[in-house]
């Protein structure tokens, strides 16, 4: 998707006093690739660790974009770092208040739709964030979900991977020659890994390395990926 | 027109006292009895369930013990339709402090922010009192595990064992003699329910009539990550009211 702002960039070879005028999509200013795939009772949720600042600037290789909502749900951010960063503060706050309430957990479809109405609530004023919801659903026999959305809401629920970030053409496009499905964890590691570091060769916005979260019914292992690191 | 109202509940008497606060805590004096104890493991909260009956679901909501986020607990004497709302504003409360400073809300804010609460309602809106006290029990960074106790005027305090609902002279009496500041949880939950029973009418305790709750660290030097809240089981009250009743028993 494409969201322009005017920024105002120095071109490289410009002269020193003047400044021109580009159009940037405000859902590039910081750069991410993240990717969800759903395997045999089980779901992956891998993202990059770059963070940069208007584009050119690369100021931090590990930055969190996965959050952890509880043991069997996580749900990864791409976009604006600033938007991505509050909304998992706010989609903690609303599922504390739910398990306070319930004396349960949300279970993921629930949480999809909590998100997609947190951000359509921002209709005409979005949060420049773009969503993953990945996690196994512990009162349906541990089966796997995944969704991703824009960011104003709209679900695409999905049962063999979903991709979100600056690179989306590329991530969908490794996903779809390396996924199979009813991949168990290990294996499912592997190809998302995979994906991850292979997508984000292509953009220069994204990389710097991976993280990669693989969830089953009795564990999480999370594994930080080594990638080129540019 | 409010000023009619007013006159019946927010102002005071010749005397100086506010008659509905005191006819607020005179309610509670009716209500479940609930004790509080701190020691430096943690924070044992124990209380008297009144409500008995064998059609009631126990499985769901407990009816004197609540969580308010996962470093703090309540245990409420009262009107309970009164504490739920007060319950709820603390959560949101905690909760929009965790949204913001992406910390675990630290105790005497959030007892501070119910406290301000329950003043309005003796102060302004010519609505009645809330007709609740609570007992706090927490961890936070800077001050380590706490008890707080506060009452419908809005006043709290901090303590290291405290007693509120029926017969709370009783057992602040016992608390005083038997209270150590060094004990340990264990020796804590056992004095919770030592104290409870002396408290309560009967001889015998009997486990389905005790809820008890705790904010704990599993290890020794207490983080954030690892302050749980954990209500007692059904296995632990049994144990702990047959050690409660056996010490009373007398020897043939």
């Amino acid at each position: 998707t494409r969201y322009t702002t005017t920024c105002t960039a120095r071109a490289g070879g410009a002269a020193p006093e003047s400044e021109r005028v580009t159009k940037m999509s405000i859902m590039s200013y910081n750069g991410a690739a993240i990717i969800a795939m759903c395997g045999k009772e089980c779901v992956a949720i891998a993202s990059d660790l770059r963070f940069g600042i208007n584009q050119q600037q690369t100021t931090a290789v590990d930055m969190k974009k996965i959050y952890k909502i509880h043991d069997h749900l996580y749900v990864g951010l791409s976009g604006l770092a600033t938007d991505q960063a509050t909304l998992a503060q706010r989609f903690k706050f609303r599922h504390n208040m739910y398990e306070l309430r319930e004396s349960r957990k949300m279970r993921p479809e629930t949480f999809a739709n909590l998100v997609s109405t947190m951000l359509y609530e921002k209709r005409f004023g979005p949060y420049y964030a773009e969503p993953i919801v990945a996690g196994l659903d512990a009162s349906n026999g541990y089966k796997p979900f995944i969704t991703g959305m824009d960011l104003i809401g709209a679900m695409a629920p999905t049962d063999n991977f979903v991709v979100c970030g600056n690179n989306e053409e590329s991530l969908f496009g490794v996903c779809e020659s390396m996924y199979k499905p009813d991949l168990e964890p290990e294996e499912l590691f592997e190809v998302i890994a995979q994906c991850i570091l292979a997508g984000v060769n292509r953009d220069c916005l994204s990389g710097w390395g991976g993280v990669v979260h693989v969830i089953s019914k009795d564990k999480v292992i999370t594994r930080t990926l080594k990638g080129r690191m540019d | 027109m409010a000023r009619r109202y007013d006159s019946h509940t927010t102002t005071f008497s010749p005397e100086g006292r506010l008659y509905q606060v005191e006819y607020a805590i005179e309610a509670i004096s009716h209500a479940g009895a609930a004790v509080g104890l701190r020691t430096s493991e943690g924070v044992v909260l124990a209380a008297e369930k009144k409500i008995l009956s064998k059609l009631l679901e126990t499985s769901v909501a407990s009816e004197k013990m609540c969580k308010l986020d996962d470093h703090v607990a309540v245990a409420v004497a009262g009107i309970n339709s009164d504490a739920n709302l007060l319950i709820n504003s603390a959560r949101l409360f905690a909760q929009r402090y965790t949204a913001g400073y992406s910390e675990p809300v630290p105790i005497e804010q959030l007892v501070h922010h119910l406290c301000d609460q329950k003043q309005g309602y003796t102060q302004f809106g010519g609505l009645r009192p809330f007709g609740v006290s609570f007992l706090f029990a927490g961890w936070d960074k800077s001050s380590g595990f706490q008890l707080y106790q506060s009452d419908p005027s809005g006043n709290y305090a901090g303590w290291t064992a405290t007693a509120i609902g029926a017969n709370n002279q009783a057992a602040q009496a016992v608390l005083k003699s038997e209270y150590a500041p060094n004990m340990s949880l264990n020796a804590a939950r056992k004095l919770a329910v030592k104290v409870l029973k002396q408290t309560m009418d009967s001889t015998i305790l009997m486990p389905d009539k005790v809820e008890m709750c705790e904010v704990a660290c599993a290890y020794e030097v207490p983080s954030e990550k690892h302050i749980r809240f954990r209500m007692a089981s059904d296995k632990e009250l049994e144990e702990l009211c047959g050690l409660a009743n056996s010490a009373t028993l007398p020897t043939s």
